[in-house]
């Protein structure tokens, strides 16, 4: 059996269960997206007018455009200094940062948000630490707003980054840190010629998956985001569920996958063309 | 493969400046915030877990082991026991066929090479990328059009589908790593392919397809966006109950298991990390 | 070798039915029902007296009224359920997409026990919800009606939610009339609404209110007497207030789905919730759902002696509210916008 035939063969069976288990659906959502009703019944682009037509739609896909990428930033600015740590830390360290980075993991998305809200809240602990660390006069409340969420967020989605960030440090070659400091490089020199650019591959990996996932956490924004802050998996879910106008629903969900297909593959492109 | 050992030594080398000084100050601070907020809700839910307190606040007033208790008890308890089989039954059989649709793909993807299979690598990786609470959706739309009735298997297939991305990752990084005179060496000694996988090449990256199974096991477990449209009132699943738990009745079982699944992953993970370094395949 | 290839076996045979549970035999029943307090009470009350009086198993679905019109829509004459639980804005979609079987009050053997006007050809009453101010009177004063909701020193404790449910509705149009407006003109509550936004202490999604207030994040809100009950008994500090206006009260409906396989054994579940002893049971501890069943006793929160008085509460024209729902459920999400 020649190698391309012996290669398909492996790959097929999960390119079926793909294809029957995840195109199919996406294609049905699709024909929903273009139909009258729920029923397919006739076709029609009310769903995408009704959705494109409305401003405020537009706003919020932005704004969820913009959590994602606020996300990014956030976990990559925690995520690099831990995984700087890593790299510096004794087998002990390292395995404690490892375990600690999947914690998140394990605890379930549900229980998660509540504990947002016990440590973002009016009683929660920043508010009563803010007050008695004396930072502010009044106790500082981040729940339902915009940067408490990214907070949570943050946590959420920093395994996503850490991870790939992890695996792509855990390639740099010991000896070029070593030549570094032999060379009389500074810190802040060694950081930005060795080891950022070796860290690249993993920033974007981590990048891709921090903005698919965080962008479209519909649980963690409708919890600790509150309904001030309106983003497109809200207005999905009200759109299915709540007003039953699936093709307008169908229109949202096909919309925030684009999206999201378009800036991972813009990411995609960017890292390859850094590296490559 | 050497150990890498990179350790204080080198901050010594580079020569500490004041300004590196500084820079290596606040990389640690953020480093230690970083791990701050990764730790801090896991903390908050294990303490919540042992309220005195019958409602879902935090402080919690006093501790106990009260809601433990109440968790374990058939007779309380017993409708969560059914939501935890069923995500546990769902689990494992995604994880399980995950893993190995997934291995095998890895290993034509791997051995392929070229365009073709960068472009299955993305196709195949994109369940991550794409909005779960869209695919559930999706999924109950194409359920509903295809008329098939609410089963466990069926939200199995759907799990399959969405933590396969896990094991493709982590499997394939394995893969990469593995030197591929080993599969010419096995070819020209006549082994079969299958005799070659099974006896060769499979314990050489049993620990990175492991670390992939059991992420994609976690995440099947914690799953809500399809169990959430596929679920119905004989295949409950656990996080659907646990939201209920948490918005309806305000049930503070709701910490004790999450405190449970904690400390289950935790000894897992412990587990694994003694057998096959864990911590070693996830960072590979 | 044996025993390992009998041991697979077994699994096999096993898994399937596993996997593929479903209702088809007959005394079987699947009934959707409310999360939470409902759920518990139905299982530990309901169920067991429906299996030792008429022998039929009822398995029960977990769902909101909107999911469960949802889910039955998506299902297209092949329901997952065969009852369903529904609030009046929920129902009268139901009507409007013709979900139900037609339903013969004359079936139910309980029937005479529920005021006139609870069944009809579309379902029956199974329970009263009434609607009101719910707050913690450690943080806040009484608040005396809708209008104060809104003032300086309630409105920086106040949680707001929209009208994806039907206590959210109701409570809106109350709040509009108490501003001047209407069921059909709720611009003064939008107008209300919009001036509080910059001192509300959360706007939320209406389930997730009562965990809102239980964390202390709110201290007042509009909510149904069930939910009341529930944070008291986990002992949050909490009263509920009728506002100087009136309650607003609303009866759970219970439907026979179209396409049903069980219509004879829905009937029997249906007349099992409306006995008396069932009824006096769900409305005690620790469930404390209201009964329509007029020979039961409400209980102490609810602002009325028995069931008979719903009609004093202040009712509302559902399928015109339904024409305009979807309107103002956007108009909501862009008022309360940041």
């Amino acid at each position: 059996m020649n190698e391309t035939r012996r290669a398909v063969l492996l790959a097929a069976p999960l390119g079926l269960a793909q294809v029957a288990f995840f195109l199919a659906p996406l294609l049905i959502l699709a024909a929903t997206s273009f139909a009258t009703d729920e029923r397919l019944r006739g076709a029609s682009l009310q769903g995408w007018s009704e959705f494109a037509g409305d401003p405020f739609n537009l706003r919020a896909l932005l704004d969820t455009m913009k959590l994602g990428a606020a996300t990014v930033v956030a976990t990559a600015c925690l995520a690099l200094p831990l995984a700087l740590l890593h790299l510096v830390g004794g087998p002990g360290l390292r395995r404690l940062i490892l375990i600690v980075s999947v914690l998140p993991l394990l605890t379930s998305v549900v229980v998660r948000s509540f504990a947002w809200i016990a440590i973002l809240g009016r009683d929660g602990v920043i508010a009563q630490a803010s007050v008695a660390l004396g930072v502010t006069s009044t106790p500082l409340v981040l729940l339902q707003t915009e940067p408490g969420l990214i907070l949570a967020l943050t946590q959420i989605e920093m395994p996503l980054m850490l991870l790939p960030l992890l695996s792509t440090l855990g390639r740099l070659d010991p000896a070029l840190l070593d030549a570094s400091a032999v060379l009389g490089a500074s810190l802040a020199r060694t950081l930005r010629c060795v080891v950022l650019p070796a860290a690249l591959p993993g920033l974007f990996a981590g990048a891709t998956l921090v903005f698919a996932s965080s962008s479209t956490a519909f649980i963690s924004q409708s919890v600790i985001g509150g309904g001030r802050l309106v983003y497109l998996p809200s207005l999905l879910w009200q759109q299915a569920m709540v007003i039953f106008n699936w093709p307008q629903a169908a229109a949202i969900a096909l919309t925030l996958m684009l999206s999201v297909l378009l800036v991972v593959t813009a990411l995609n492109a960017t890292g390859r063309r850094l590296h490559g | 493969m050497a150990e890498r050992v990179i350790g204080p030594p080198v901050l010594v080398g580079i020569g500490l400046g004041a300004a590196d000084l500084l820079l290596a100050g606040l990389l640690g601070l953020l480093a230690l915030l970083s791990l701050l907020i990764l730790i801090a809700p896991v903390v908050v839910v294990l303490l919540t877990s042992f309220s005195t307190s019958a409602a879902l606040r935090f402080p919690p007033p006093g501790l106990t082991l009260h809601w433990y208790a109440e968790l374990l008890n058939p007779v309380s308890s017993g409708f969560i026991h059914v939501a935890a089989l069923h995500s546990v039954i769902v689990a494992t059989i995604a994880s399980c066929l995950a893993t190995a649709l997934a291995t095998a793909a890895a290993l034509a993807i791997a051995r392929s090479g070229g365009r073709a299979a960068r472009i299955a690598d993305n196709l195949f990786m994109t369940p991550l990328i794409l909005p779960g609470i869209a695919f559930g959706l999706a999924a109950l739309m194409f359920v509903a059009w295809l008329r098939l009735p609410n089963s466990l298997a069926l939200i199995a297939l759907g799990h399959t589908v969405v933590i396969a991305p896990f094991v493709l990752r982590t499997a394939g990084a394995s893969i990469a790593q593995l030197d591929p005179t080993l599969f010419e060496a096995s070819d020209s000694l006549g082994a079969s392919r299958w005799f070659a996988f099974r006896r060769v090449i499979f314990p050489l990256i049993r620990p990175g397809v492991a670390a992939g199974a059991f992420l994609a096991f976690v995440s099947s477990l914690d799953n809500v966006p399809v169990s959430l449209f596929l679920g119905s009132a004989r295949t409950d699943m656990l996080p659907i109950r646990m939201w209920g738990m948490m918005e309806s009745t305000l049930d503070v079982r709701v910490a004790a298991v999450s405190g449970l699944l904690v400390v289950f992953a935790f000894l897992v993970l412990l587990l694994m990390e003694r057998a096959i370094g864990f911590a070693r395949q996830l960072a590979q | 070798m044996m025993l390992r290839r009998r041991a697979l076996l077994a699994c096999s045979l096993a898994a399937p039915a596993l996997l593929t549970r479903r209702a088809s035999a007959a005394g079987n029943v699947t009934a959707a029902i409310y999360p939470g307090p409902w759920e518990e009470a139905y299982r530990a009350i309901v169920a067991p007296a429906l299996k030792s009086d008429a022998g039929i198993d009822v398995a029960f679905e977990p769902l909101f009224a909107v999911d469960e019109i949802a889910k039955v829509r998506a299902a297209r004459g092949n329901p997952p359920f065969d009852v369903m639980v529904l609030d009046p804005g929920p129902r009268a979609s139901g009507i409007d997409f013709e979900l139900y079987e037609p339903f013969d009050g004359a079936k139910l053997k309980n029937a005479s026990k529920v005021p006139t006007g609870l069944i009809d050809k579309y379902g029956a009453a199974v329970a009263a919800q009434v609607v009101g101010i719910a707050y913690n009177p450690k943080k806040v004063a009484k608040p005396s009606g809708w209008p104060d909701l809104f003032k300086p020193d309630f409105v920086t404790h106040l949680g707001l939610t929209g009208l994806q449910t039907t206590f959210g509705t109701m409570c809106i149009i109350e709040i509009a009339k108490a501003f001047g407006g209407s069921d059909t003109d709720i611009e003064p509550a939008f107008a209300a609404i919009k001036k509080a936004l910059p001192q509300v202490a959360a706007v939320a999604s209406p389930a997730a209110l009562p965990g809102l207030f239980q964390q202390g994040q709110v201290d007042l809100m509009y909510i149904n007497t069930q939910t009341v009950t529930t944070l008291k008994s986990r002992g949050v500090d909490v009263e509920f207030v009728v506002p100087d206006t009136g309650a607003s009260a609303f009866v759970t409906t219970m439907h026979i789905t179209k396409g049903s396989q069980h219509v004879p054994e829905a009937y029997a579940y249906i007349d099992a919730v409306l006995a008396t002893p069932i009824q006096d049971k769900l409305a005690n501890k620790p469930y404390y759902l209201t009964p329509v069943n007029k020979d039961v006793d409400p209980g102490a929160d609810v602002p009325m002696k028995s069931v008979d008085e719903i009609g004093k509460f202040v009712t509302y024209d559902w399928q015109k509210i339904n024409l305009q729902r979807a309107k103002w459920i956007d108009r909501f999400n862009k008022e309360v916008a940041k």
